[in-house]
């Protein structure tokens, strides 16, 4: 076999022959083939779906209408304060997730006693599949039965029980809440793993220097943990956008509109109302803000990596 | 000894295919013969199947039977109509029927004279259920209704003698529940974004005297005289002037409600009219023995009038295509929906082992379900309310979008973040938007 001159090179630089590259090609075949089936023609067929007006329940006529779903979405007032609760929810969520995965991340790893043990059971709602953790938070906020109320009754805190998801000035925090719960876990694993690789060199040479503890951590911690940081910060952003199992089982976009997320809206679109032409433009245009958000928290937050 | 050769095979091969097919032609025709495809969600699964097994005895028919959950029972179906799955027979929801009907899935029954020949013994509202557009979609399977309960012992205790007759009558006899301290909120209502909803609301309207939508298809619910004015103003009221509906009422669905009824928080409650049967079982209910059926409260302006609701057996339109399948299909629609060996066996059967409302008649007269109702309700309660039902009028091929805002725009009342008459009006303005495009 020849090896042209100005060939490909490989990963170290040595030059990669035409055979190397055919049988390459070959053996990537099967996944781009599956690839192409279960990702791409998808995507690409969703979208194609989004031009027209598709209504599963009036099957013989489906016109085509172009970019008329998009504008409909976007002139449609229940889709602009969906994406006002959408970012309220993202906020809150991700602003307490980075908080006490942070505060924990710091707590366990530090050396005491009963550490493995507070590490394990960090890891259970971790554990805890989302419906499951909806419908336990749906007990715990029942305001009939709930434990929530049962608690806080017992401690004197309620003289009588409270409405918690039907209360809609409180739902979406309650919403969030449960979310934080379960998604805390990854980011505290996640950021631990950033302070492990932190050299205790850094710390040492900084006490010498008489850096209190407070300075240490804005100093040495924080900058270090910064591409942890990060990271989790975007996983965490886009899970909250596109988060769906925990308003359908607690609430279900209620009570009136007060948790009616843009993942709800594209649920009761595409599923309760079958119109798959508006539900794939408004999953379109729901991808491109959750991209568009990512690119933008990669460009300016992400390039200090 | 001449030799087997390959012409002989052949010959030998066809002679046995030949004899096999007369021999065994009746069993081969029974096991080859494309079976009727029978769908319908996962209710009384054991009851069915059982009844299939007599129905295959019968009829040398042979029956494939599948399910779905409830909860993703349009969904599931809507996706096989499309994708051309084969069905025959399935479970309808009055809900689903114009829709279905529309789109051109099911077929109408009128011309089956051995399927129409029950209506003379089924309750009106049922059979109105069933019927879209002039025709009739099917046989009933499971017939129901809401209904009004009340622990007749918290009453006595707050020296109340007698049941609320009307809607006012509720609102006064709550709040002495309430002074007496014997519950904080005695009417329980759901109102939780859930299928049951429009049923909750629709018993609140018909019985308050108005509508939803009049007989043409116009939107009259915001209608100050005949809409559902009264109604949701009784519900805002009740949550935020009386206090006698928890506010928790936007979050608690109908099962919900049944379980905060039967732990004995609160002296009214409207449910389905068979959930009676699981209020009055000591295993599944603290206030077993104590809970009585009232006809459903009349407002100023209205009756007792309740709202009622149907499931059925559908016929496919391309089951009603092929002569010989739609033969078969209507044979099987009769044995569950009519009779079968003379009796009305199905329906029974669901009622004696699941407790599942009936709308044929005469099933109110039989000894034995007589008797066993007696233990746990009034059967001419039963039978006197049912015959106030009335079919849901928002029934379209729209009601599942129009639904979705109207649930929004009642919980918006209630939550005092809009009024009853901007809430009503919403609900009009969609419906007749969505009236307009289809």
């Amino acid at each position: 076999m020849s090896i042209r001159a100005g060939a490909l090179r490989g990963v170290f630089g040595a030059p990669v022959s035409r055979y190397d590259q055919a049988s390459a090609l070959w053996l990537l075949a099967p996944m781009l083939a599956v690839l192409l089936v279960v990702a791409v023609f998808p995507v690409l067929y969703s979208f194609w779906i989004s031009l027209f007006d598709l209504r599963l329940t009036r099957p013989h006529r489906v016109p085509f209408v172009g970019l008329d779903n998009y504008l409909e979405v976007l002139q449609d007032e229940l889709f602009w304060s969906s994406v006002w609760r959408t970012t309220s929810f993202t906020l809150m969520s991700v602003t307490a997730i980075m908080v006490i995965a942070l505060a924990m991340a710091l707590l366990l790893n530090e050396e005491f006693r009963g550490r493995r043990f507070l590490s394990a059971m960090l890891l259970v709602p971790w554990a805890i599949p989302y419906v499951a953790n909806g419908l336990m938070w749906k007990w715990i906020y029942d305001s009939g039965y709930g434990a929530l109320n049962g608690l806080l009754f017992q401690l004197d805190f309620i003289d009588k029980y409270m409405v918690w998801l039907g209360d809609s000035h409180k739902t979406l925090a309650l919403i969030a809440n449960a979310f934080v719960w379960k998604e805390v876990p990854l980011a505290t694993i996640l950021l631990l793993v950033g302070l492990k690789s932190i050299p205790a060199d850094l710390y040492s040479a900084a006490r010498v220097d008489g850096a209190d503890l407070w300075r240490r951590f804005v100093h040495i911690t924080l900058p270090a943990l910064r591409p942890s940081f990060m990271l989790v910060m975007i996983y965490e952003t886009m899970m909250a956008i596109r988060h769906f199992d925990l308003f359908f089982i607690l609430t279900e976009g209620g009570p009136a509109e007060a948790s009616h997320v843009l993942a709800w809206q594209v649920y009761v679109e595409t599923f309760r109302k079958l119109s798959f032409g508006t539900g794939s433009a408004l999953a379109y245009i729901m991808a491109l803000v959750t991209f568009l958000l990512a690119f933008w928290l990669i460009r300016t937050l992400g390039r200090k990596l | 000894m001449k030799q087997f050769d390959r012409r002989d095979f052949l010959k030998s091969s066809a002679a046995a295919a030949l004899a096999g097919s007369s021999s065994f032609g009746v069993l081969s025709r029974a096991l080859a013969a494309d079976p009727i495809n029978f769908f319908a969600w996962s209710a009384g699964v054991d009851q069915v199947k059982s009844h299939i097994s007599a129905f295959e005895a019968k009829t040398g028919l042979k029956v494939a039977y599948a399910n779905a959950p409830w909860a993703q029972y349009r969904d599931t179906l809507v996706t096989k109509f499309v994708g051309g799955a084969p069905l025959d027979v399935l479970w309808v929801s009055d809900s689903w029927l114009p829709e279905w009907a529309e789109a051109g899935w099911l077929a109408p029954i009128d011309g089956y004279r051995e399927l129409t020949k029950y209506n003379a013994e089924v309750d009106d509202f049922s059979t109105k259920s069933m019927t879209y557009k002039g025709k009739q979609y099917g046989l009933t399977y499971y017939t129901d209704y809401m209904g009004f309960f009340y622990d007749e012992q918290m009453l006595k205790k707050a020296g109340i003698s007698a049941p609320p007759k009307t809607w006012d009558e509720v609102v006064q006899q709550s709040l002495k529940i309430k002074k007496a301290g014997l519950s904080e909120y005695p009417m329980m209502l759901s109102m939780a974004r859930e299928t049951w909803l429009i049923e909750f609301i629709s018993a609140m309207v018909f019985s308050h005297g108005g509508r939803l939508v009049d007989d043409t298809g116009v939107a009259v619910m915001d209608d100050r005289r005949k809409g559902a004015r009264e109604a949701l103003t009784w519900v805002v009221d009740a949550v935020n002037k009386h206090k006698i509906v928890s506010p928790a009422c936007v979050e608690i669905g109908e099962l919900n409600g049944l379980k905060a009824f039967s732990s004995g928080q609160h002296a009214f409650a409207m449910l389905g009219r068979y959930r009676v049967r699981t209020l009055n079982d000591p295993k599944q209910s603290q206030i077993a023995g104590r809970v009585k059926q009232g006809l459903m409260p009349a407002g100023p302006n209205g009756s007792h009038a309740t709202v009622g609701w149907n499931r059925f057996y559908g016929l496919t339109a391309s089951a009603a295509k092929n002569k010989a399948k739609a033969a078969d299909a209507v044979k099987f629609i009769e044995w569950f929906g009519g009779k079968a060996d003379g009796k009305y066996a199905f329906q029974k059967l669901m009622f004696m082992d699941v407790g599942a409302g009936f709308a044929v008649k005469p099933l109110f007269k039989d000894p034995e379900i007589i008797k066993t109702y007696s233990q746990y309700s009034d059967i001419k309660m039963y039978e006197r309310q049912q015959a106030l039902a009335r079919k849901k009028d928002v029934v379209s091929p729209w009601f599942g979008e129009w639904d979705e805002v109207n649930g929004t725009a009642w919980q918006a009342a209630i939550l005092g973040k809009s009024s009853v008459n901007d809430a009503l009006k919403r609900s009009a303005d969609t419906w007749n938007k969505l009236r307009r495009r289809s």
